[in-house]
């Protein structure tokens, strides 16, 4: 046995990347496996992208920015393990997994130790102070945001005065999309909720949801569906094919047009993104990261969710630079001194109250005949209020 | 109650009663409840799709015509459930009910993470008969063409098995096994032979649940067929363990419930659609412990 482990230890000693003590160590407790694996390693992925562009330019504080990672498995319990792992590793701040519930038990493992915490896009207020601590952040547009966005634009830009919200009940996200729309949309002059419906992500089918639309008097304007994939293309499937033609909203959940194939030729249905992922952002610098990022892995971004990645490493680096250290109580300080911080995905701002955008300029994808394209930009004319974010 | 609403109780109770028949006839043969059945259906929906960790998914035998792609389909379902049978559960014929059912789930996770790492994790778009999804008018309801396959196919599936349990030798060993397996060995019954064909009928009617999500739904992922094999192992429950029109029944049943309750419910009480209907499941099973259709056999004598 001893004589097989040698090899293998040498080469171990080999494939290390050579560091230098005074490193400065960033730790990853996200999925490399199991099914969130697809969602946390885009995000990763962009988050290297500015990592390598700060080596690039010199480092952070004059040190190089190394990086350790552990494998959350999607896993809860394995998510704390991950977060022990890589603070083993030496890891002075923490990126976790995307969502709340699968990044949450990593962080309270760097919020435990007063480290510094971003989650890769998680869009749940509870995904920063209210749920782990003061140190802990997430870069994403908060969902309750996408959905006030799409009732403030649907009624500008479309004359939406009558939805109708359809809503999964599948995750928190869901809710929070819903929670915006229902916020927005009645104060809009002229615009009424005409009804509402409940499914889950996983029905077999909304027969009966369906039936419930058409029995409506008129067909509302817009139908507001706040859901993520697999359900949402299964429901959008289900809504067409009964002849049900009301432009149809989102949230970012469902930007990328690798599900379109389950509804041929859809027209009438729109999400916000951070950026577009088409080529056709009117911002420079999204293009030139969608370049970036087809260089590092061969494709471009299958949906938006690679950009927060590369936003929590921009300004994670800014706060350090101005705090001069990466303490994580000196840099929480730095970052909620931030309003309307320039990134190149649009400006972004955090509290002492929250750290996570409450509002947001968002982009407009629109699907037409099968083919997504930006349509437009929003940004809502107030921010979402912390009550309406933290009532669910 | 309007003629709409009696179809989609109809389509959502038929997924169900074959779901539900998938389990009970394996259950039935040798008191095993699979609980990889939920993962039989997501291989047979995945089988459509070329494997690769791409995010945009490339049909691969999905792309065959109908009447070449669905007998595929039900062969590949009906395949991997005897393959699953001869490699796992026939070296543990012998083991306690108990043992078996742990088979069984590690069998599920063991499917599903080769999904996984065939397939990545991002669920697929599979457009397959996207022009089945189109209205038909009957009478006052607007009903898609789907639907009404699925309840035509849902009945000759019954029927056909029915009149297969009724009349042919693998039924009639099938429904004696089912009685009383030590005994039917011993007059002559081929154990294998019948636990390998209610094997493949289970795998096959996974392969007809898988079809009809993918026609519903024009998505694959790799946790579907979860919810189903819940209900579906609900449904063997409250039908009656080792009663096969019992799981149709219920199976129907629930979908029913299902669909009404989506229905009647007031707008706050419709996120709990669920907790209602498994309270309903709960009340029947404090009425009749022994499921709704129990057989003789599964009472335990004293």
């Amino acid at each position: 046995m001893k004589g097989l482990f040698r090899p293998i230890l040498a080469l171990a000693a080999l494939s290390a990347p050579a560091f230098a003590e005074d490193d400065l160590t960033i730790g990853f407790a996200i999925a490399k496996s199991g099914w969130m694996e697809a969602y946390d390693t885009p995000a990763a992925t962009a988050a290297m992208i500015r990592i390598e562009e700060i080596n690039a330019a010199g480092g952070l504080l004059g040190r190089q920015i190394r990086v350790v990672e552990a494998d959350t498995r999607t896993d809860r319990a394995e998510s704390a393990k991950a977060g022990l792992d890589v603070l083993d590793q030496g890891a002075e701040m923490m990126v976790v997994s995307c969502d709340y519930d699968f990044g949450a038990p990593a962080a309270l493992v760097a919020e435990g130790e007063g480290m510094n915490s971003f989650f890769l896009c998680a869009e749940d207020a509870k995904a920063g102070i209210q749920g782990v601590g003061p140190n802990s952040f997430s870069s994403s547009v908060l969902a309750p945001v996408q959905g006030a966005t799409m009732a403030e634009w649907a009624h500008a830009r479309r004359e939406a005065r009558t939805a109708y919200v359809l809503e999964d009940t599948f995750i928190e996200y869901n809710k929070g999309i819903c929670t915006g729309f229902n916020w927005m949309f009645p104060q809009l002059e002229g615009a009424q909720i005409v009804g509402s419906d409940t499914f889950k992500n996983d029905d077999a089918s909304i027969a009966s949801q369906i039936t419930r639309i058409k029995e409506l008097p008129d067909q509302p304007d817009v139908i507001m569906l706040c859901s993520v994939m697999p359900g949402a293309a299964a429901a959008v499937r289900q809504l067409r094919a009964a002849g049900i033609n009301s432009l149809i909203l989102n949230g970012s959940a469902v930007d990328g047009s690798y599900w379109l194939e389950a509804t041929p030729d859809l027209s009438g249905f729109v999400v916000p993104v951070q950026g577009s992922i088409y080529g056709d952002d009117p911002r420079p610098e999204v293009e030139a990261f969608n370049k970036a990022y087809e260089a590092k892995t061969g494709s471009r971004p299958a949906s938006q969710y690679a950009y927060p990645g590369y936003v929590l490493i921009d300004l994670w680096a800014k706060a350090v630079e101005r705090a001069g250290t990466v303490d994580g109580a000196a840099v929480t300080a730095e970052l909620e001194k931030m309003r309307d911080e320039p990134t190149a995905f649009g400006p972004r701002s955090f509290t002492a109250d929250l750290h996570h955008q409450n509002t947001a300029l968002m982009q407009i994808i629109e699907i037409t005949g099968g083919k997504p394209a930006r349509a437009d930009e929003w940004r809502v004319s107030q921010p979402v209020p912390l009550d309406v974010l933290m009532k669910k | 109650m309007s003629l709409q609403l009696v179809f989609d109780a109809l389509a959502l109770g038929g997924i169900y009663a074959v779901a539900a028949l998938g389990i009970a006839l394996i259950f039935g043969v040798m008191r095993l409840v699979n609980f990889a059945h939920g993962q039989f259906i997501a291989c047979a929906v995945f089988a459509l799709i070329v494997p690769s960790t791409d995010a945009l998914a490339v049909l691969g035998l999905g792309a065959l015509p109908a009447p070449v792609l669905v007998p595929l389909i039900l062969l590949i379902g009906a395949g991997l459930a005897v393959l699953a049978e001869a490699l796992v559960f026939r070296p543990m014929r012998n083991a306690s009910p108990v043992a078996l059912m742990v088979g069984s789930f590690a069998l599920g996770v063991a499917l599903q993470n080769l999904l996984l790492a065939l397939y990545g994790g991002r669920p697929k778009a599979v457009s397959l008969w996207a022009e089945l999804g189109q209205p038909v008018q009957i009478a006052s309801a607007s009903v898609p063409l789907l639907q009404l396959i699925v309840i035509a196919a849902v009945a000759v599936i019954l029927a056909g098995l029915a009149l297969m349990l009724r009349k042919s030798r693998l039924g009639l060993e099938m429904r004696a096994a089912a009685e009383d397996f030590t005994m039917a060995r011993m007059l002559g019954v081929r154990s294998n032979r019948v636990i390998s064909g209610a094997f493949a009928l289970s795998g096959g009617l996974a392969a007809v649940v898988a079809l009809v999500l993918v026609a519903q739904t024009g998505v694959a992922d790799v946790r579907m067929g979860g919810q189903i094999m819940l209900v579906a192992f609900i449904a063997t429950v409250v039908g009656g363990m080792g009663s096969l029109s019992g799981a149709v029944a219920a199976g129907l049943g629930i979908g029913a419930a299902s669909a009404l309750l989506q229905a009647g419910l007031p707008a706050d009480a419709r996120p709990f659609r669920d907790a209602f209907l498994y309270g309903g499941v709960i009340l029947v099973l404090l009425f009749r412990p022994q499921g709704l259709f129990a057989p003789v056999g599964a009472k335990p004598r004293v």
